[in-house]
């Protein structure tokens, strides 16, 4: 049991720094495929951080909780991306509007930003820094990949990427949710997913490209 | 007794890098389904050159005679400063990190010149793409050492150790883990290996470190293979003391010695497999993007040494 | 006694260069009165050396009073950081002389050599002047004095409108800044009651913030118009590559550096550090934007003066940014590393004069045997050249910043002083000087890469040109030059703790409370081992028995190699190049000839332009505001008597009003 103990103990310290790891390899990536992949890494890593938060709290909505995310995010969501991607038969390029070593530096300053942000608060919730510094740059990397990347899948992704964020700020700041909550929560999900398989392949058809700063007629 | 067994570890490190270099190709081989070479070839590979007449092409000034000898004595000073079963060395404690890789750097230089000297177009090219990846490659470089040695409050490569050795293993801090991520990078970047260079490779499109020796033959190749390899070997030798130095010999007794010794072949094993794992699974990188891997490098850095003062707050 | 002797040799120094050459040379007739004048020019630098090296090691100070005869205040006198400077100038001084001994013969007709070696004399004595003043007016009539000789060395060259506008160029910059430094000057009298250093040490201290900070402004401002700051450095690449190549090395080499003497001075001595936290900030942010553009402008540069001209300003760049780290500690109240970052600052000025004279003598010595300094037409030199060869390698390997060369000791103890000042309490610290470190790596790298591209296009592989091919080497006097500069700085690259200890003391000196810091020992101590072990190592390697055999270039096999297939100087840095190319802003034509029958191939002629201007966008609008206030002021001037009456009028009026409601 010690060693589950000291696992658990390891696993809720240093997540964040591989959560920050995956952030700027997503940062850098320039392929869809890559980037989905990462995501479901990034949900892997919160699942465990839920496992083990239902471990150390004994709640069993955390191992439900975390279940549902291996279930939902990182295998059924990524398995659905990558279905999209095979289908609609477009290139596998990001279509990123910075270069990868600009995108990088980015995503730094945002960690960091991220770090200064939750400078004050630390003590007052009583958790680590860290722990309150990972789903903030996790908001910040969704929001920002929803804005510089120009392929419509990516604006998805980013959403993604960006309740992983909430989701987690949660899970450390008050164990999780409720579960009523948290399923509704996966549903919209799942539901904004399929939503945006149907709007991929009608813009595609209709313009034949899925590059979303051309699509501008919108305009008053 | 402490300098007899710096002076070995030395002698480890230079003896010892052909066969790292062999079982990383056998690794690489394993995971492409190859038979693969013996690990001892590199060692057979030196012999023959070191017994094969050199080729001085017309238009070599001296430059092109003596840099061999430079790049080998300067690899074998940098060697130096590498602790390998204990957290010392000859120079381990009088220099520092920035001395380590500026005495790799100067090996760098006179390569290029050397390149430069026989007179064809390869020599140029290689020279112009080293000079790029290793003008880009310093920042990560030395910030990486920069973070810590801002963490261990010691400038020179045995004290930095030393304080990682008084830390819990557990203890596994960011600045550790992005500082061990950029390093890597930079190691694969100045050791030329995939997905920055292919070592094997001799087609003018993906040659860089190969551009620059191609006209050297005979002891001269031999000397300069080796350096590479010696290279090689001090960098991996260098992360695993930097960052998993558990398990050296606290003492100078026999007995410790033959404690770490199999440790450290063990740690080194791990990094040659994940270095083999790196090179089989990533393809080589177009030129142009070899940057944007160096920019990655650059910025893990820069965020590993914020973290060091996010740390101590 | 010792103080006594050190002021007569002083004296004779400065009345040999300021004096007796000048008239020697003016009056005389042949070659035989110009050999004594040439022989009292080495002969007195050489005393100059032995006179500064007292000071320096020893550590006296003398003082010199001229002030019976001259209407203003005129002394000079030689304390630890003159001594120091001093040292600079007479140990570049006696190579360059000795160089120039052989290369104004080959330059110059009869008639010009006594003037220009009158000039270069005088030259001499006003650096000397700048840094042994101890006095504003002395300084000053130095700082002049340096200018306008220096520009009547370029005009003596030759004659063409390019070079009257680069030199007018350069006499409007050094006299705006020179401007701003009398301005300095003036601000302290309301609490000093002269000019003279001591007074104006003692009012440093009781001047209230907001002086301090207009003195540090304008300070700054005036020396590093001179020193080459961007983006005060346009004069830099104008005025160095059209000098003659002697007065070019002394004008890179040393010039430069009584800018640095007189910021050290003013800022360090005077002020006794920056007037707030902020001002280190500056001078270190403005050092390190300097070093990265002065280098990624020289990587682009084919014509080997100008690539010098602006390695030139990387390197000022890399003195102030040690410059500013040290003001940014002495701040944070760490002067132990306030000290250290100075001694490297320092040290680094010194290295730079030595291996920039070195290249700028070595490509003096090149135009000499081809008649071309442009990297695109020279090539396998070292077998044509290889004294020069061997003398210019060594200075390539040095301003590479390689260790066991001399410039690698200063950069070296920057970034110690930088990872020492992360472990201050500040923030702010704590997030800039290490991130420096990667600046200032970057730097190094960038400047390796550079002069890997001077040395191997110029003296490597095959030669580009027929100039190329027949080189020959150069004469006797220049090798000694070439060499004596060589052997200096392999000398300090492996033996730096000669330096190191006055030095530290030195800067005691200059920062109160500075110790002995642990760094300067230990490089000193493991430079010569490294060394050693690397020698060593070479040998047991070169004992090796080999047989060698001259055989065909390689190549891959590829038959035919022509000179054309080698890699040029353009295409070297080409990656680089795209990689910053935000930095350079390129504006490529391709002009496409249609070719005269359908079958041939057409002709096509690429051209590249860097537009990155600073006149365009930075000169030109401030110009502008000048020129339209001037405009608008012109109109007072109707040209109509009565109007010119009217204002006469008007200023009485005024008067009256004013004495109205004085009461």
């Amino acid at each position: 049991m010690g060693l589950v103990e000291v696992a658990t103990g390891r696993i809720l310290d240093s997540f964040s720094v591989f959560l920050f790891l995956t952030i700027l390899l997503m940062a850098v990536s320039r392929r869809v495929s890559t980037s989905v992949l990462l995501f479901s890494v990034q949900s892997a890593i919160i699942a465990g951080e839920a496992f083990a938060t239902g471990f150390r709290e004994r709640l069993v909505e955390a191992y439900v909780i975390g279940v549902l995310i291996v279930v939902i995010k990182v295998i059924a969501i990524p398995r659905a991306f990558f279905g999209l991607v095979g289908h609609l038969k477009t290139s596998s390029d990001v279509k990123a509007s910075t270069t990868p070593t600009q995108s990088v530096f980015i995503a730094a300053a945002m960690i960091y930003l991220s770090y200064v942000a939750v400078q004050s608060y630390g003590q007052s919730v009583h958790v680590s820094e860290d722990a309150l510094a990972a789903p903030i740059a996790l908001i910040l990397t969704g929001a920002f990949l929803m804005v510089s990347r120009k392929k419509a899948l990516m604006q998805m992704l980013g959403l993604m990427v960006l309740e992983n964020g909430i989701f987690l700020a949660a899970l450390t700041t008050t164990f999780g949710m409720p579960l009523v909550i948290e399923i509704g929560v996966f549903f919209d999900l799942l539901m904004g997913l399929l939503l945006m398989g149907v709007f991929a392949f009608r813009i595609r058809d209709t313009f034949d490209h899925l590059d979303v700063s051309k699509l501008r007629r919108l305009r008053g | 007794m402490k300098i007899a067994l710096n002076i070995l570890q030395a002698i480890l490190i230079i003896l010892g890098a052909p066969l790292v270099r062999g079982i990383v190709a056998r690794c690489k081989a394993f995971l492409q389904r190859r038979q693969g070479a013996s690990i001892w070839r590199p060692y057979y590979d030196l012999a023959k050159l070191f017994r094969k007449e050199d080729l001085v092409p017309p238009t070599a000034s001296a430059v092109f005679r003596v840099v061999p000898f430079i790049l080998f004595a300067t690899t074998i000073c940098a060697v130096a400063f590498v602790p390998l079963l204990q957290p010392a060395a000859l120079l381990a404690s009088h220099g520092d990190f920035f001395l380590f890789v500026y005495l790799l750097a100067i090996g760098r230089f006179f390569l290029s010149l050397g390149a430069f000297d026989g007179g064809s177009a390869f020599g140029g090219m290689g020279a112009s793409r080293e000079a790029l990846i290793s003008c880009l490659a310093e920042a990560p470089f030395l910030l990486s050492f920069v973070a810590i040695a801002i963490l261990a409050s010691h400038a020179d490569i045995a004290g930095m150790v030393s304080w990682t050795l008084q830390q819990n293993f557990f203890n596994v801090s960011a600045v550790h883990i992005l500082a061990f991520t950029s390093l890597g990078m930079v190691v694969i970047a100045e050791t030329g290996r995939m997905p920055v260079d292919n070592p094997t490779t001799h087609l003018e499109l993906t040659m860089i470190h190969e551009a620059m020796i191609l006209e050297y033959s005979g002891t001269r190749l031999a000397l300069i293979e080796w350096a590479s390899a010696i290279k090689l070997h001090a960098m991996l030798a260098l992360l695993a003391a930097l960052f998993f130095p558990w398990g050296m010999a606290s003492g100078a007794s026999v007995g410790f010695v033959a404690l770490s010794l199999p440790l450290y072949c063990a740690k080194i094993g791990l990094l040659i497999i994940l270095l083999a794992v790196i090179e089989s699974g990533m393809a080589k990188l177009r030129m142009y993007l070899v940057p944007d891997f160096l920019g990655v490098a650059s910025a893990v850095s820069v965020l590993a040494v914020i973290f060091t003062f996010l740390a101590k707050r | 006694m010792q103080v006594v002797f050190i002021e007569w040799a002083f004296g004779f120094l400065l009345a040999t260069l300021g004096l007796f050459v000048p008239i020697i040379l003016i009056a005389s007739l042949g070659g035989k009165t110009r050999r004594l004048a040439i022989a009292l020019i080495v002969g007195s630098n050489v005393m100059g050396c032995i006179v500064a090296a007292l000071c320096f090691w020893r550590e006296t100070t003398v003082r010199l009073d001229f002030s019976a005869f001259s209407p203003f205040p005129l002394a000079l006198g030689i304390d630890r950081l003159s001594a120091f400077f001093l040292l600079l100038i007479c140990t570049v001084a006696v190579p360059v002389a000795i160089f120039s001994i052989e290369y104004f013969d080959l330059h110059y007709a009869e008639k010009r050599r006594n003037w220009v070696w009158t000039f270069f004399s005088l030259f001499l004595a006003s650096m000397i002047l700048v840094v042994t003043a101890s006095t504003g007016f002395a300084f000053l009539i130095g700082w002049e004095l340096m200018t306008l000789l220096t520009a009547g060395l370029i005009l003596m060259e030759g004659d063409s409108t390019e070079r009257r506008h680069s030199v007018f160029l350069y006499l409007l910059m050094m006299h705006a800044g020179a401007a701003a430094v009398i301005g300095s000057f003036l601000l302290f009298l309301p609490f000093s009651h002269g000019l003279d250093f001591a007074s104006l040490r003692s009012a440093g201290s009781v001047m209230p913030q907001g002086i301090r900070t207009m003195v540090f402004l304008l300070a700054f401002l005036g020396f590093g118009a001179k020193a080459g700051m961007i983006p005060l450095h346009i004069w830099l690449p104008r005025a160095h590559p059209i000098a003659p190549s002697p007065v070019s090395a002394l004008m890179s080499g040393v010039m430069l550096k009584t800018a640095v003497y007189g910021f050290v001075r003013f800022v360090f001595d005077f002020l006794g550090g920056g007037p707030s936290w902020w001002s280190g900030y500056v001078v270190l942010a403005v050092g390190a934007v300097t070093g990265l553009l002065g280098i990624l402008y020289a990587i682009a540069e084919n014509d080997l003066k100008r690539l010098l001209a602006y390695s030139s300003v990387e390197n000022i760049g890399i003195i102030f940014l040690g410059l500013g780290v040290s003001l940014v500690l002495l701040a944070h109240q760490a002067p132990l590393w306030a000290g250290l970052a100075l001694v490297g600052a320092l040290l680094h000025a010194f290295n730079h004069a030595l291996f920039k004279s070195l290249l700028f003598l070595g490509a003096g010595a090149i135009s000499d045997s081809t008649h071309t300094v442009n990297l695109e037409d020279l090539g396998g030199l070292q077998r044509r050249m290889p004294v020069t060869g061997l003398s210019l390698l060594v200075a390539c390997c040095s301003i590479a910043g390689l260790p066991l060369f001399n410039g690698f000791v200063g950069e070296w103890i920057i970034f110690r002083s930088l990872l020492a000042g992360s472990v201050l309490s500040d923030t702010r610290a704590q997030i800039v000087l290490p991130l420096t470190v990667g600046i200032l790596a970057l730097i190094g790298g960038l400047a390796a890469a550079c002069f890997v591209k001077v040395f191997g296009v110029a003296f490597l592989g095959r030669p580009r040109s027929a100039a190329a091919e027949d080189a020959q080497e150069a004469p006797p006097a220049m090798r000694v030059g070439l060499s004596l500069l060589a052997a200096a700085c392999l000398g300090i690259g492996i033996f730096p703790g000669l330096f190191l200890r006055p030095l530290v003391s030195l800067v005691q000196t200059l920062v109160p409370g500075a110790g002995v810091p642990l760094e300067t020992v230990s490089i000193a101590r493991i430079l010569p081992i490294a060394a050693a072990i690397v020698l060593g190592a070479a040998m047991a390697a070169g004992l090796l028995k080999r047989r060698e055999r001259i055989a065909r270039t390689w190549a891959c096999g590829l038959p035919g190699l022509t000179t054309r297939m080698q890699y040029t100087s353009t295409v070297f840095s080409k990656p680089i190049r795209f990689v910053f190319s935000s930095v350079y802003k390129p504006n490529r034509k391709v002009d496409r000839l249609p070719p005269d029958q359908p079958y041939f191939p057409a002709s096509v002629t690429y051209r590249s332009v860097r537009t990155t201007s600073y006149e365009k966008s930075i000169y030109r609008p401030f110009v502008e505001l000048f020129l339209s206030a001037a405009r608008g002021l012109r109109r007072m001037q109707t040209g109509n008597i009565q109007v010119y009456l009217l204002y006469i009028f008007l200023t009485l009026v005024l008067l009256l009003a004013f004495l109205r409601f004085q009461k």
